[in-house]
């Protein structure tokens, strides 16, 4: 791809950055219709080639995306309905669990303060080991009371709308590249080129995105799931799938992913330290090549912006839309920046008005050519 | 509800295309899949299809009309060729976005079908078999047109 079309410098930056806050603003008031647009899109992606080559085949795009979009639906109905009432089953067990989970931590702490203060004599008159282990005990119950079920309560209202996402992948595989020809077909001939190249941009940066996504989340779970086996954590692979998705939300999703690996060893070998920093280590080594390596190879490549505002983005994202916010803001604004590149360049281009102003002429010229007497 | 998005007149865009010599080696369910990729537009005569010098986005097939491929504002005193009705034009920017060698204008009304490069960039990626049968062709033509020059410029090619 050339990028001799688009536009850059400090006005594309400001107007990138404004409009993908609205942007991300808006998305926050309608919850309900992003989450299932966001997974239609990440189907979407997934799906396309299945159709592509059933179409290629000679079967129609209406039946090769019904019948690929069915052939999903019917997959997801087929997992669902014995997976919800077991998940149902465990949801006593899991709230156990977790709270098996941060008493592990809880030990742990007070296990690490207790070796500081025989360390450090200045910390045991401070009484810092019962401080700490009192505010931790606070902080263990107003998670579990009210943030825990506050964003499962969250989670669980945004199931109706997720079952949407298979109907939008379908209507997506089926008529989106018709839906952009239509939408080129509106655009005058002198702009038609720049459109179908800002077209492109965006499928590709989309595409790019959440494929890499995709790839990297099955990369990282494996290495997660890896890990965890080699030192001997019970439950590596759903831990390492958990850790591997949390991964998507940048900046908080490593932070969480860290605590609950963390956790699961403490739990799971309280009186082994070096299990806990082994697990610490297996994460942080993991999370370095991730950021290093397979991020600049997959999702990296997608989104073409400096770092400067790739990192500010992050920051508005979080603060205007919380964690979707984060999960949202560098998709968007990797195709915002585009859009906005592709029209910045376009409004700079007087020969480009100057044709479209001859073919207006043209067309009037037409028009009226028999009304003079 | 949908209806404006239906498929209009596949079949006779189809035998269109196959009388072109880049797709006619292509089979028909091959050629189907081209048809799905080709924005259509119409051009007034003397509409300007681009610039010499710009980066080329697309190959032009001519549906209907004729075309004048001329230098950059000379379209009586810089005349190159013509593009008349089943031949195309703009072809290397398939290959690169290179900048286009002349300006083309509408030497009539004209109708038009554009095939972008990005779309053919994805076909290399999706129908491998179709995007290289349409680059044998795009080199044989290419091929055909460097003998010519050579004939014209009274050289011996290398």
């Amino acid at each position: 791809m050339n990028g001799t079309y688009l536009a850059s410098g400090p006005l594309v930056w400001m107007a990138t950055i404004a409009i993908t806050t609205l942007l991300l603003a808006a998305s926050a008031k309608a919850l309900f219709l992003v989450v299932p647009f966001l997974l239609a899109i990440i189907l979407y992606y997934m799906l396309y080639p299945v159709v592509r080559r059933l179409e290629f085949n000679g079967i129609g795009r209406e039946t090769a995306a019904a019948l690929v979009a069915g052939g999903v639906s019917l997959l997801a109905i087929a997992v669902l309905v014995p997976t919800v009432p077991w998940l149902i089953g465990q949801s006593v067990s899991g709230e156990e669990a977790l709270g098996r989970y941060l008493e592990g931590g809880r030990v742990l702490i007070n296990r690490t303060l207790a070796t500081l203060e025989s360390q450090f004599g200045f910390l045991k008159r401070m009484d810092f080991s019962a401080e700490v282990g009192r505010r931790a005990d606070e902080l263990g119950g107003t998670f579990m009371k009210e943030q825990l079920a506050q964003g499962l309560l969250n989670a669980a209202a945004q199931l109706p709308a997720v079952l949407l996402a298979p109907f939008l992948a379908f209507f997506l595989l089926r008529d989106g590249r018709r839906f952009m020809r239509m939408i080129a077909t509106a655009i005058p001939n002198a702009f038609f080129e720049r459109t179908i190249f800002m077209f492109d941009s965006v499928h590709q940066t989309a595409r790019n995105y959440f494929a890499g996504l995709l790839k990297l989340a099955v990369v990282d779970a494996a290495l997660y799931t890896l890990g965890l086996w080699l030192i001997g954590v019970s439950g590596a692979m759903v831990l390492g799938i958990v850790a591997a998705l949390l991964a998507w939300i940048p900046m908080v999703g490593s932070i969480l992913g860290c605590i609950m690996i963390v956790l699961a060893a403490a739990t799971e070998f309280p009186n082994d330290p070096w299990v806990v920093y082994a697990a610490i280590g297996m994460y942080l080594s993991v999370r370095f090549l991730d950021t290093f390596v397979i991020m600049p190879l997959t999702v990296g490549r997608s989104i073409r912006m400096h770092p400067l505002p790739t990192v500010l983005m992050l920051f508005i994202g979080g603060t205007v839309a919380g964690v979707p916010g984060l999960v949202l803001a560098l998709p968007m604004a990797g195709v915002v920046s585009t859009v906005v590149g592709t029209i910045g360049a376009i409004i700079d281009d007087p020969r480009l008005h100057a044709r479209h102003r001859f073919s207006k002429s043209l067309e009037a010229k037409r028009i009226n050519a028999d009304l003079q007497l | 509800m949908f209806s404006f998005l239906k498929r209009q007149s596949e079949q006779s865009r189809i035998g269109q295309i196959q009388r072109l010599g880049l797709f006619a080696t292509l089979q028909p369910k091959e050629l189907r899949v081209i048809n799905g990729l080709l924005h259509e537009r119409r051009y007034l005569k003397g509409e300007i299809v681009f610039d010499q010098g710009e980066e080329g986005q697309a190959l032009y097939i001519v549906f209907g009309g004729r075309v004048l491929i001329c230098r950059q504002g000379e379209p009586e005193t810089g005349r190159i060729a013509e593009v008349a009705e089943g031949s195309m034009f703009g072809e290397l920017a398939l290959l690169d976005g290179s900048p286009r060698s002349a300006q083309a204008r509408a030497a009539e009304d004209c109708l038009l079908a554009a095939l972008s490069r990005a779309d053919f960039n994805g076909l290399v990626e999706t129908h491998a078999v179709v995007a290289s049968k349409i680059a044998l062709q795009l080199a044989r033509a290419l091929g055909q047109k460097l003998r010519e020059h050579f004939v014209a410029m009274d050289a011996r090619p290398l």
